[in-house]
């Protein structure tokens, strides 16, 4: 933990031990409420979830599917830095690989929560799996990349592992078993490792696209629900997977440098920031082709389901996403990174408001009422016409941009703030792909359904999210969250990182 | 080999359930209670639905007593090319040689993939225990464990009786010997089960009729159970 490198002179000391106590303390909590409800929901069923017919899923697989998003951004940092080189993020790769391997764990949680018999489906998947379902490819793919993840966070741990063994006496026998007892660190064997690592840096970039792609399938693939059978859906869960895992990253560094006070620059932040920032228009790239597809087209199936997201029940999601979490987080982003911005940005999103409204005013509404219920609950009144509807919908987002915008807060904690916004925004986005096409749309003329999740899968869910947190907390107790090179307290006798350049220079043996 | 499958003429329904109750009786559908039904959990292997609104022209200025009342009875289609089967990730739903689409409670997951496949929303998920085995409950049927999903069989049970009855008779089946529980109680004679692929049976010439009607059939599912009713009730 922090006390093997004391803190430099730009980090700032990190919180008092007693608030990390009592952060792990209601995490703790979380999980262990969490854990009651899991005990009921094996004893009685999925009955206390709020699923039905026709939500056969939900806040479980919307998380199973946004935690599966979210290791992306670990993978994507842990190969730039070992496989290409990319020294800039190399504070962050430990925790770049830390994320990958736990949010593919809490995702198994999700996914085992959510099956109706977990008995059987550990077991069943591999005995009786199918080749032809998209499940069984993902549960390959999730296997595979888990087991990529774990080599190699530790080929990229074990030296630090063997560092420890000398830092840390007592916990000799820990560090022995977490390197495998694999204690050679000669230069030769840690010339090895980086050989490795760079292979399984090329692999696990493929296999993320690969996980990714065949997340999308499992709901791009059904023909039956018109939101969900799409070609974008690979592509876009792509996309939507590396903003998220990036802004988790991002805010996870954030965590880590204030609250443990461990050594991440400032600069690292703006770098990964700068990554961010520009990762976002690509998703609202794909967002904007998506619907533009349908509400030209108008498919009346599909257009259905686009009526529930956007003017419907889930509309606060869709225009939260839109305005909160991702063009407020990417205005602010691009102000902060890039200072020269800050004002482009501000009178952009001034001068984008008539813009809108005169868009709107020309456009003839598509749901008349959605705008009258927006109207009245943001304005205060009926809005004579539609144009008013969007433009205040779109100023909503200008008080917390200026908020980031300004000097107020530290620029890391503004950076944090605004990369937590697309982390929810992302969320939000899942739910709405996956449950509004299951609730939006019948094929036949049933009556209309309601799905809201239940108190105890609620609870669960925060469990499993405060579980993430837990497996952070451990991991920071126990493993140099931050390599330990960039720390000062390198004990002169154990050499490990004799030169700097030790892995840009690509190794003889390879090809 | 033969085709099951069946034809519904929704011109001579009453929308009178009779077809609904019989197969809860028949196949030991669980009654999930008001509390449970209110959260959308009622499981019904065939369920009338109220087909009135359904693809109504909407321009049409109609008062609620000026629409005609429908009702469609939806039992599991049986598609010929199910949507559920090609997503099931341990085999347990799968489309016999003979068409019937089942299920197998022993190895179903629960993941309710196949569910979510349906475009019909013709497969059931047992939320909990809802029924535990006792008297009153017909013993050719299993009564499924809680976490697994159930689906209309096309009373297969039946279909074996049939076969062994012949079997031990020593003759072949005749036509109309395997009919299904909602077949047998319709009182206005609104459906009718057999054979598709044999030309001279009833339900392949009523499937011929141009009365008839496949819902969704755009999403290439191939439903063996068609639907027979005035043109402008087809949308």
């Amino acid at each position: 933990m922090a006390e093997c490198h004391p803190a430099e002179e730009p980090t700032p000391p990190g919180v008092a031990p007693w608030a990390r106590k009592a952060m792990v303390g209601l995490l703790l909590a979380l999980t262990v409420t969490a854990l009651y409800f899991v005990t009921q929901q094996l004893t009685v069923g999925l009955a206390v979830t709020g699923l039905n017919r026709p939500a056969y899923w939900g806040l479980y697989v919307v998380n199973f599917v946004f935690f599966i998003g979210l290791s992306a951004g670990g993978i994507i940092i842990a190969s730039l830095v070992h496989g290409f080189g990319l020294q800039e993020f190399r504070p962050l790769a430990r925790l770049a690989e830390f994320w990958a391997i736990s949010c593919l764990l809490l995702a198994i949680c999700f996914i085992m929560l959510d099956v109706g018999r977990p008995d059987r489906t550990p077991f069943y998947v591999f005995w009786h799996g199918r080749p032809g379902s998209p499940l069984i490819w993902d549960v390959v793919v999730i296997n595979l990349y888990l087991f990529i993840s774990l080599a190699f966070g530790y080929f990229s741990t074990r030296s630090d592992l063997v560092r420890m063994m000398e830092l840390e006496p007592r916990r000799r026998r820990l560090y022995r078993l977490l390197a495998l007892g694999y204690t050679d660190c000669s230069e030769r064997a840690l010339a090895r490792d980086q050989r490795v690592l760079r292979a399984l840096a090329l692999v696990g970039l493929v296999l993320a696209v690969l996980l990714h792609t065949v997340t999308a399938w499992i709901v791009g693939l059904v023909i039956a629900r018109p939101g969900w059978f799409s070609a974008i859906m690979a592509p876009m869960f792509i996309v939507s997977a590396t903003v998220s895992g990036l802004a988790l990253l991002l805010v996870s560094a954030v965590f880590t440098r204030r609250v443990l006070g461990l050594a991440i620059e400032e600069r690292v932040l703006r770098d990964l920031g700068r990554l961010l920032a520009v990762s976002i228009p690509i998703l609202g790239y794909f967002l904007f082709t998506e619907l533009l597809t349908v509400l030209y087209t108008g498919k009346p199936s599909a257009l259905k389901v686009f009526e529930v997201m956007m003017y419907g029940r889930y509309a606060p999601i869709f225009w939260g996403i839109l305005i909160l979490g991702l063009m407020c987080p990417l205005g602010a982003l691009t102000g902060i990174v890039w200072p020269g911005m800050r004002r482009v940005v501000v009178s952009g999103w001034i001068l984008a408001t008539p813009v809108i409204a005169l868009l709107a005013a020309h456009l003839e509404p598509r749901a008349p009422e959605f705008v009258a219920r927006v109207s009245a609950a943001l304005l205060g009144v009926a809005a004579p016409s539609p144009w008013l509807v969007y433009p205040a919908l779109w100023l909503v987002g200008l008080p917390p941009l200026l908020l980031l915008l300004s000097g107020r807060w530290a620029v890391d904690i503004r950076i944090g703030v605004a990369a937590a916004l697309p982390v929810l925004g992302v969320l939000g986005e899942r739910w709405n792909i996956v449950m509004t096409s299951l609730v939006g749309y019948a094929h036949l003329p049933y009556p209309p359904p309601a799905y809201f999740p239940s108190g105890p899968e609620v609870l669960i869910s925060l469990g499993v999210w405060a579980l993430g947190g837990l497996l952070y907390a451990l991991a920071a107790r126990f493993v140099p969250l931050v390599e330990l090179e960039t720390g000062p307290s390198v004990p002169p006798a154990v050499s490990l990182w004799p030169a700097d350049a030790s892995e840009v220079q690509p190794a003889p043996r390879v090809s | 080999m033969p085709l099951w499958g069946m034809v519904i003429d929704v011109d001579r329904c009453t929308g009178c359930q009779a077809c609904a109750v019989a197969c809860k009786a028949e196949n030991n559908v669980p009654v999930v209670g008001p509390v449970e039904a209110a959260r959308g959990r009622a499981i019904d292997w065939m369920e009338v639905l109220d087909a009135s609104n359904w693809k109504r022209v909407e321009w049409a200025p109609a008062g609620d007593q000026d629409v005609p009342m429908w009702f469609l009875p939806r039992p599991c289609f049986h598609c010929d090319n199910p949507p559920c089967t090609q997503v099931c990730p341990v085999n347990a739903t799968y489309r016999d040689p003979e068409g019937i689409v089942a299920q197998i409670y022993d190895r179903c997951i629960g993941c309710r993939f196949c569910m979510v496949a349906c475009p019909y929303e013709t497969k059931f998920f047992t939320f909990r225990r809802y029924l535990k085995e006792g008297p009153g409950q017909n013993p050719d049927v299993t009564v499924r464990p809680r976490g697994v999903v159930e689906k209309c069989t096309f009373c297969h049970h039946r279909l074996q009786n049939a076969r062994e009855r012949a079997r031990v008779e020593g003759r072949r089946m005749r036509t109309g010997e395997y009919a299904v529980a909602c077949q047998e109680v319709c009182p206005t004679k609104a459906i009718a089960f057999g054979d598709l692929s044999e030309p001279g049976s009833e339900v392949a010439r009523l499937a011929g009729s141009p009365r008839a009607f496949r819902p969704a059939e755009e999403l290439g599912t191939k439903p063996k159970v068609i639907y027979l009713g005035r043109r402008e009730r087809h949308g």
